[in-house]
């Protein structure tokens, strides 16, 4: 039953990104990012990664997702694209739902055992540890990913440039 | 740009590269990728024109796509062997998907189509950096997954890139889209022998660079972006059209010039590993871009066309003072052939 619950949290997750992939206004975009971030960190804390999910619950949906609600609040035009405005939207939306159909189908194969993620998941074992491994691997950045931590943070850093260099204009 | 921040984009720019190619692990690679790409996209964009902006765009895309890929296939081989390491690609679905992740960040045929228009969108030394540099990251991937590489894909891309390269150039009179299908055709060459002798292809791709930097050299000090333009400056810089005719002959592998070595080692490869009808075809195709690189040593060097001035030279004639190295490319490019039997002892 849970597992059932998993897989349909993945496929909410790949159906609130084809709702935001077909182009609409930035306002779905929105939409899209909180339903898909919620569900993913619904997949997330399935596997036992507390820690990690609700981090994503509260930096991304509840630090950037709000700033870009208000960005987009204030940028939005008279009459924005919704998913029914244009043929190409909507047609866009609906091959997007029907490829994720057929995935859908084709993943059950007429199975029962297939609504779980046997087959989608390598499972490395039942070891017996002191630290849940999210917090392990929260803390192993700074200590022994302090390589990557530098590059995550100087390609953060960087990026508030050039996107400051791209909006420039003229 | 501001100082301040046209440092720190080259820093990422060159940072990028040289993490992808001291990398092991499938993420650091990724990693620095995507520092190279988007700190060039700001570069791409620096004149802020309505062509820069879709040129930036254009490489954006595509080159996330490719990175995308290059996620899904690293993944693909992680979950199936179960280990991250760069060299060891033994899932064959996911070294296809790397594969064509990389011929598309390359922009190799059937991806080639975002490589004029990129580099024609922007000034002449962010094509260059475009042209180069950015080739150095997936073709060291490339190199360390070559032995698992699939052959057939590998070799219909070769000799559908030098073919489109050739053929491409030819309806060109832009120089910058002329170099982006010359860089086209000499990735074809480069890809048709990194799965039988991946050292030559790391020579190929060291001669290629040297021709089109001192090219591109000569075409940044010259200020001339298409051939119409290229035919004046035999007034400002006379010496150097003479050393666009070596560069260029040199680039479509004539012998006794350098460019010959690469083409002579790659058809020499191919034979022994008995792919003859292939390299058979790869030659006749050289001659395309042959063709269209005579054509710029026509307009610039070997004819005069009419112009507006009738002096021979100009009054004044001043020297560029930086030369990034031209004299010594332009010597490798024409006296290193005789060197072949030291860069045969590489293997």
């Amino acid at each position: 039953m849970v597992k059932f619950i998993l897989f349909m949290m993945s496929v909410l997750f790949v159906v609130s990104f084809v709702g935001f992939s077909c182009k609409p206004s930035p306002i779905y975009g929105g939409l899209g990012l909180i339903i898909g971030g919620g569900v993913g960190c619904g997949v997330v804390l399935y596997f036992g990664g507390a820690f990690l999910g609700l981090m994503v619950f509260l930096v991304y949906l509840g630090g950037m997702l709000v700033v870009f609600g208000y960005t987009t609040a204030m940028a939005t035009e008279e009459f924005p694209e919704i998913w029914m405005s244009s043929t190409t939207v909507m047609g866009s939306l609906c091959l997007g739902l029907l490829a994720e159909g057929l995935i859908v189908v084709y993943l059950k194969g007429g199975d029962e055992k297939m609504w779980g993620a046997e087959s989608l998941v390598m499972f490395s074992g039942e070891e017996v540890g002191f630290i849940r491994e999210d917090y392990l691997a929260g803390s192993i950045l700074y200590s022994g990913g302090n390589w990557m931590l530098l590059l995550s943070g100087w390609c953060l850093f960087v990026s508030v440039f050039i996107v400051m260099e791209i909006t420039r204009g003229r | 740009m501001n100082p301040l921040a046209s440092i720190i984009m080259s820093s990422t720019l060159i940072s990028g590269t040289l993490i992808t190619l001291i990398s092991s692990h499938w993420l650091m690679a990724w990693m620095g990728l995507e520092m190279n790409m988007f700190a060039i996209i700001p570069m791409i964009m620096k004149n802020n024109s309505p062509r820069a902006i879709e040129a930036a765009t254009k490489y954006f895309l595509i080159q996330a796509s490719a990175s995308m890929l290059l996620l899904m296939a690293a993944s693909l081989n992680f979950m199936y062997s179960g280990q991250w390491t760069l060299t060891e690609m033994n899932v064959s679905m996911a070294s296809l998907i790397m594969l064509i992740a990389m011929l598309m960040k390359l922009g190799m045929a059937p991806f080639h189509f975002w490589v004029p228009e990129v580099t024609q969108g922007t000034v002449l030394l962010t094509s260059l950096i475009i042209l180069t540099w950015q080739k150095l990251a997936p073709l060291a991937i490339l190199f360390q997954i070559a032995p698992s590489i699939n052959v057939n894909i590998i070799l219909t891309t070769a000799i559908l890139s030098i073919l489109i390269g050739g053929w491409g150039g030819l309806n060109q009179t832009q120089l910058r889209k002329i170099m982006a299908y010359s860089s086209i055709a000499h990735m074809g060459w480069m890809a048709a022998v990194m799965i039988y002798n991946p050292t030559l292809m790391l020579l190929n791709l060291l001669l290629y660079l040297i021709f089109t930097f001192s090219a591109f050299t000569i075409l940044i000090k010259c200020s001339s972006t298409s051939t119409s333009m290229l035919t004046m400056t035999w007034n400002s810089y006379p010496l150097m059209v003479s050393v666009l005719l070596i560069i260029l002959l040199s680039m479509g592998g004539l012998p006794p010039l350098t460019g010959f070595v690469p083409k002579w080692l790659i058809i020499y490869e191919l034979i022994k590993n008995t792919n003859i009808a292939m390299t058979l075809t790869m030659s006749i195709l050289a001659l395309l871009n042959l063709f269209f690189y005579l054509r710029l040593i026509y307009a610039s060097s070997l004819t005069l066309f009419p112009t507006s001035s009738n002096l021979k030279f100009k009054w004044k004639i001043n020297t560029p003072n930086k030369m990034y190295f031209l004299p010594t490319m332009v010597s490798i490019s024409l006296l290193f052939l005789p060197v072949s039997p030291m860069i045969l002892m590489l293997n």
